[in-house]
């Protein structure tokens, strides 16, 4: 089996002022490159032959470069082929965007993604229906799941190269739209409503600013403004809607919520109420000028004048089922060597 | 017309910090074009480093600092000058080489110093600036008076031992020192994917046990905020803290720099969509909260401000050979 598969590792994320005032990860480039390393030898393990990765000039691509150098000068070959696609960078997040498309133009059977939130829902953006797998090297990570990435890449090998069938191997996700006088955005996670006007430094901690919040699913294990709706009324993956929660000063509240909305960052937030967010149904801002923070960063802003509407969208994109996968190896047996493959693996590395 | 005067909520200054942003962002720019035509004709002796293009970082810092604050600036300071609140007339003076020059002509473009505001001074010498922060920083504390103390280095003099050092002193000490590395890509003509080994500046930080953040330097609003949250933590004693600007240089290294390692239209790309100026008057008239009939008055008092300071410098004397000798050494 020879399918290829794509990553896309942003150099960038978990840089921003959450590492001042909340003490966030700041994950050094060196380990990103080493993550790239650890799946590759993954997928290769599965049968996975070529790789195209993301192009950036912010490190990891060179590291990863000397690594695989290093492994081919003492012979060994558990490395997959790897390619870099081929186009100017521009250092933004439109690397992000043109790789997603262009790994779907050349048919990858799923894309690997290391980011945070903001990563993988500009990979979600472009890459239509091919289905990522996200390992996270971000701030918040609510949707990437966490977990050691080699077993994030033996699931992803195993998925591309039809080992585990595809109705074990992958999963229904949803997303929300946001729609400005027609101009579309989307989350994975939550959509936030805030006052402030700016975009700035991005990141969302000032919660006097906080109106409202749209989430996808509400786990009460992550963190970020999903983390809220998680505390208040848990909504998995998987379930067809998902929650609609509009805060309030702590006086003008009904529930107080301790929540950490950054890592490390307890802070009250004050509930107004909270309810299911329908899927395919259009709702509005409650205020009329403000920000929108998609995923946990403020991204789009508006005025009275814009129409702005907000949707669940279910079905929208699919994600490597990880412990799926895994599940069905262990229980398949399909990670048992032969006698063959045993010497093959002593002596290859 | 005026526009309304509430921000609240809306941006992270009130409007008369939104037109003081503004018009520092202007009189930098100003300053550096006016530099710039007249450094062609001939009129101005040794090296200039402009700053046009990067006015939103200076700004965006320095506004969170008052005169008991120290910076210490780079080869490119005129911008780190002006934001910290030097005045433009003896700057251009200086830069002329005039008596009347904030260092009485003796300092020039690139060691321009006004201690009464807390600017100790550019710095012809890369990364040198960074171990002299460490010293005001130790100062600041010891007094504690709540004082912070800012090294600015390009992407390139972060690569020097002295940089380095002080990273690590200031992490030691626990020194109310910041550093912020204005990349801007290039250190003189080598792009950093070259010359910078480690590749993330936050890294570097890392390496030494201190904090970093890398914003938009071309986003005033992120500057703005980033710097505001760091400088705060550094005040309370929360520490030192490194704050990468990724921004862009609208001239060359140095004036006359013919430029050729930058890519065909890299330059008008930058002029037409990367322009911080442009960027925040756009921000801040979407909102409704100034209008350009206000940013128009400050255009006009900024362009009769240089052209004084112009004109102040150029009639101002040269020094004499009597004042090779002052000035020299201080009594403390």
């Amino acid at each position: 089996m020879g399918s290829a598969i794509g990553i896309i590792a942003n150099p960038v994320s978990a840089r921003d002022i959450r590492r001042v005032i909340a003490n966030a990860t700041a994950l050094q480039i060196t380990d990103r490159a080493n993550i790239v390393l650890r799946i590759l030898s993954c997928v290769k393990a599965c049968g996975v032959d070529h790789v195209w990765m993301m192009p950036e000039n912010g490190g990891i691509r060179h590291h990863v470069r000397r690594g695989i150098d290093r492994a081919e000068n003492q012979g060994q070959t558990h490395f997959p082929r790897v390619e870099h696609l081929d186009y100017k960078i521009s250092g933004t997040v439109d690397d992000t965007l043109k790789a997603a498309r262009l790994m779907k133009e050349k048919g990858v059977a799923a894309i690997v993604v290391l980011g945070g939130d903001g990563t993988h829902r500009a990979v979600v953006t472009a890459c239509g229906d091919v289905p990522i797998a996200g390992v996270s090297t971000g701030t918040n990570n609510a949707f990437p799941e966490h977990r050691e990435p080699t077993i994030t890449g033996l699931a992803v090998g195993l998925a591309v190269t039809g080992k585990v069938p595809a109705s074990h191997a992958y999963l229904p996700n949803k997303k929300i739209t946001v729609r400005v006088n027609g101009h579309e955005e989307i989350a994975l996670v939550d959509v936030a409503v805030v006052t402030e006007r700016y975009i700035g430094a991005r990141a969302l901690w000032r919660t006097e600013t906080f109106r409202e919040l749209f989430v996808t699913f509400a786990d009460p294990e992550v963190i970020g403004m999903s983390a809220i709706a998680g505390l208040l009324s848990p909504v998995s993956r998987l379930d067809e809607g998902g929650l609609h929660v509009r805060l309030a000063p702590e006086d003008e509240a009904s529930i107080v919520l301790d929540t950490p909305i950054a890592p490390g960052y307890m802070r009250g937030i004050g509930i107004r109420d909270y309810a299911p967010m329908k899927p395919n149904h259009k709702y509005r801002p409650s205020i009329a000028d403000g920000s929108i923070a998609l995923d946990g960063e403020r991204e789009v802003s508006f005025t009275r004048d814009d129409d702005v509407t907000i949707e669940l969208v279910p079905n929208a994109f699919r994600t490597v089922n990880v412990s799926g996968c895994m599940q069905y190896a262990a229980r398949h047996g399909l990670m048992r060597m032969k006698p063959d493959q045993k010497l093959k693996r002593v002596g290859g590395q | 017309m005026t526009a309304p005067n509430s921000t609240a909520g809306i941006f992270p200054l009130d409007k008369p910090g939104l037109l003081q942003a503004y018009r520092t962002m202007r009189t930098i720019r100003e300053f550096e074009e006016r530099l710039h035509a007249d450094f062609a004709k001939g009129d101005i002796p040794g090296f200039v480093h402009l700053y046009a293009g990067e006015e939103a970082a200076g700004t965006g810092i320095m506004m969170h600092l008052e005169d008991k604050d120290r910076i210490a600036s780079t080869h490119r300071g005129h911008g780190h000058c002006i934001a910290k609140g030097v005045d433009t007339s003896g700057m251009m003076a200086e830069i002329y080489g005039k008596v009347s020059g904030s260092c009485r002509g003796k300092g020039g473009s690139m060691h321009i110093a006004d201690l009464s505001k807390g600017m100790m001074g550019a710095n012809g010498i890369l990364g040198a600036g960074a171990p002299l922060v460490c010293g005001a920083a130790l100062a600041a504390k010891y007094r504690g008076d709540g004082g912070v103390a800012i090294s600015f280095v390009g992407d390139g003099a972060s690569n020097q031992g002295t940089f380095l050092e002080s990273l690590n002193l200031a992490a030691v000490w626990n020194l109310p020192a910041i550093f912020v590395v204005e990349n801007n890509g290039y250190a003189e003509s080598t792009s950093r994917d070259y010359a910078v080994a480690v590749d993330s500046f936050v890294d570097r930080a890392a390496g030494f046990g201190l904090p970093g953040v890398t914003v938009d330097g071309l986003d005033f609003f992120a500057v703005y905020e980033a710097a505001g949250e760091i400088i705060k933590r550094a005040r309370e004693g929360g520490g030192p803290a490194l704050l990468e600007c990724k921004m862009i240089r609208m001239y060359g290294h140095f004036e006359g720099d013919q430029q050729t390692y930058r890519a065909k239209g890299e330059l008008d790309d930058i002029r037409a969509n990367k322009d911080c100026l442009k960027m925040f008057t756009q921000r801040v008239m979407e909102a409704g909260v100034i209008s350009r009939g206000e940013l128009d008055a400050i255009d006009r008092e900024v362009v009769a401000e240089i052209q004084e300071a112009s004109a102040f410098a150029k009639a101002a004397p040269l020094p004499t050979a009597a004042d090779l000798t002052t000035d020299v050494y201080v009594n403390y």
